[in-house]
């Protein structure tokens, strides 16, 4: 699902590069967690992924597609493969729930037909059937998390990125997440979460990729946060 | 991707409504400026009216001998004629000029009593085309042999007010000079007002961008409704710019032409149908280059 080789990203010259000499495969199907400190470069993977920002060198495959070599035209049809869910949900304020998940369709041209019938299934998948009708402020941050997930998943992509998803939430409320996001995996999906959410990450035991000064340090398949530090 | 276009018409109305202020703002400076621009294009309208009704005074006269055989006062009139640039030849003659001349001093009717016989010269007046060739077609009547056998002396008997005209001919151009500039310099000027305001309303609206473009919306998807939105802005305030001008110009013409008699203020039809056009082309131009310049700053990847 994702192929990596030799990436390195150097955003200002003279400066440290904020990826170096990156070499990650996932397969599909995979749940993984990417750790680091704050500015190890983690979102800097996550973008490369996402094709908002160009390596320096290297080679990145996702989906089947070459993203370092892709025409500009060709990038919204890479995005429509994959989910992505942020730390500060990126919610339209003036839309309902059903709304914001119905724009994801709209925008890449789905029916009326298919957009009634899947929005209430994945708003239903991520408990929220209750708040279809709710605006972005009349919810909770844990409820807002599961809208922008319920939108990362409504077209169903073989792939979902998440950077720092349970970022400002409580433990309880993380934990939710976590599950909601675990269960998504369930259905075939590909997840990868950047986090620095430690618990999380030791609890569920999945494969661990750490990255320190912009090179991993660590790639386990069952593994935890870290020793210590 | 079959999106009707019915999608992009909701989602204009749609986002008229939410970003009803925004798009308040942009209208009524699109209003303003296309007003301005439009004022200028009338002004320039009336005075250039004016310049041209000034020209079209300049005429030839010549002043023939008395005696002068009708067969070479004839020879004349037909080469002068055959002249391309030459509207009209009109031969005024003794008698005609004597009524005329009684005519312009009825109120001192001693002048005429003073009057032995016919003094005055028969005379051709020579209109032309274009009134600023006036120099050259002087030249060449002044080469016509048959000139020379119907006249004392080329010098004094061929009149066209050489500096009035030259000094009028100046004036009209620096005048025509100045609107032509002025309304260019306030049209470029609304152009970037106008861009800048269609700017700023997209720029408001950028997170939403942001989104799209994240859940895999193409570009032209993107754009297309802020194109719209830039288009139907740039119209409505052309339309109200067009309705208030064509609606003040209704009511001011006929008040200078009652209170400015001696200048010949009027505007034709055809001048307010190329207002009306001028500034719904603008307004297209402009909705589509504005909306598109900024909308592009945020499609960048
Ligand atoms: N647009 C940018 N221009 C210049 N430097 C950048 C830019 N974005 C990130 N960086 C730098 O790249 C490095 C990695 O940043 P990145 O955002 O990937 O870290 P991170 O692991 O996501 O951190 P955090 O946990 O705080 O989100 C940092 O040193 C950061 O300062
Ligand atoms: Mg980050």
């Amino acid at each position: 699902m994702i192929s990596m080789k030799n990436v390195s990203k150097v955003y200002i010259a003279d400066k440290p590069p904020a990826l170096s000499d990156i070499d990650v495969d996932i397969a599909q199907g995979e749940f993984t967690f990417l750790v680091g400190h704050s500015g190890s470069g983690k979102s800097t993977l996550i973008k490369l992924l996402l094709r908002e920002i160009l390596p320096t060198t290297g080679e990145i495959i996702v989906a089947g597609q070459d993203v370092v070599h892709m025409r500009n035209w060709k990038i919204p049809f890479l995005r429509r493969n994959i989910g992505c869910v942020f730390q500060d949900f990126k919610l339209l304020p003036n839309k309902t729930s059903y709304e914001n998940v119905a724009f994801a369709l709209e925008v890449i041209g789905k029916s009326k037909h298919v957009i009634r019938t899947q929005v209430p299934e994945v708003l239903k998948l991520v408990g929220l059937d209750d708040k279809a009708e709710s605006y972005p402020d009349e919810l909770s941050g844990g409820e807002q998390q599961r809208v922008s997930i319920a939108r990362a998943f409504v077209n169903r992509p073989p792939l979902l990125l998440a950077d720092e998803p349970t970022g400002n939430l409580d433990p309880a409320t993380s934990l939710g997440i976590m599950s909601l996001l675990n269960r998504i995996n369930k259905t075939g999906t590909t997840v990868v979460i950047a986090t620095h959410d430690r618990e999380m990450v030791d609890s569920m035991r999945k494969r661990v990729i750490a990255l320190e000064n912009g090179k991993v340090i660590r790639d386990q398949s069952r593994g935890v946060y870290g020793y210590g530090d | 991707m079959a999106i009707s276009p019915g999608y992009f018409i909701g989602e204009a109305w749609s986002s008229f409504r939410r970003n009803w202020v925004m798009s308040l703002v942009a209208v009524t400076i699109i209003y303003i400026s296309l007003l301005l621009v439009g004022t200028f294009f009338l002004t320039g309208a009336i005075v250039n009216r004016i310049a041209t009704s000034f020209e079209q005074k300049v005429s030839i006269s010549i002043f023939m001998k008395d005696g002068a055989a009708p067969a070479d006062v004839q020879a004349l009139q037909g080469d002068m004629q055959k002249d391309p640039r030459v509207d009209s030849v009109s031969y005024v003659s003794k008698t005609q000029a004597l009524e005329r001349f009684k005519e312009r001093t009825k109120n001192s009717p001693q002048l005429v009593e003073q009057l032995r016989g016919n003094p005055l010269p028969a005379s051709f007046e020579v209109k032309l085309k274009d009134p600023r060739q006036v120099a050259a077609v002087v030249k060449t009547i002044k080469a016509d042999p048959a000139l020379a056998k119907v006249i004392k002396n080329a010098e004094e008997d061929v009149h066209w007010g050489q500096t009035i005209v030259e000094n009028l001919f100046a004036a009209t151009g620096i005048v025509r000079l100045f609107v032509l500039v002025f309304v260019i310099l306030l049209l470029v000027v609304s152009l970037v007002l106008i861009g800048n305001t269609i700017r700023l309303a997209i720029y408001s609206r950028r997170k939403e961008i942001g989104i799209m473009r994240l859940v895999g919306a193409s570009n032209g998807f993107i754009r297309t409704p802020f194109l719209f939105e830039g288009v139907f802005q740039s119209v409505v305030g052309a339309l109200l710019a067009s309705g208030t001008l064509l609606a003040a110009q209704a009511f001011l013409v006929p008040w200078l032409q009652r209170n400015l008699r001696f200048l010949p203020v009027s505007i034709s039809g055809t001048t307010l149908a190329q207002l009306t056009g001028l500034l719904l082309l603008s307004a297209v131009v402009i909705g589509l280059a504005g909306s598109g310049a900024a909308v592009r700053r945020y499609l960048k990847v």
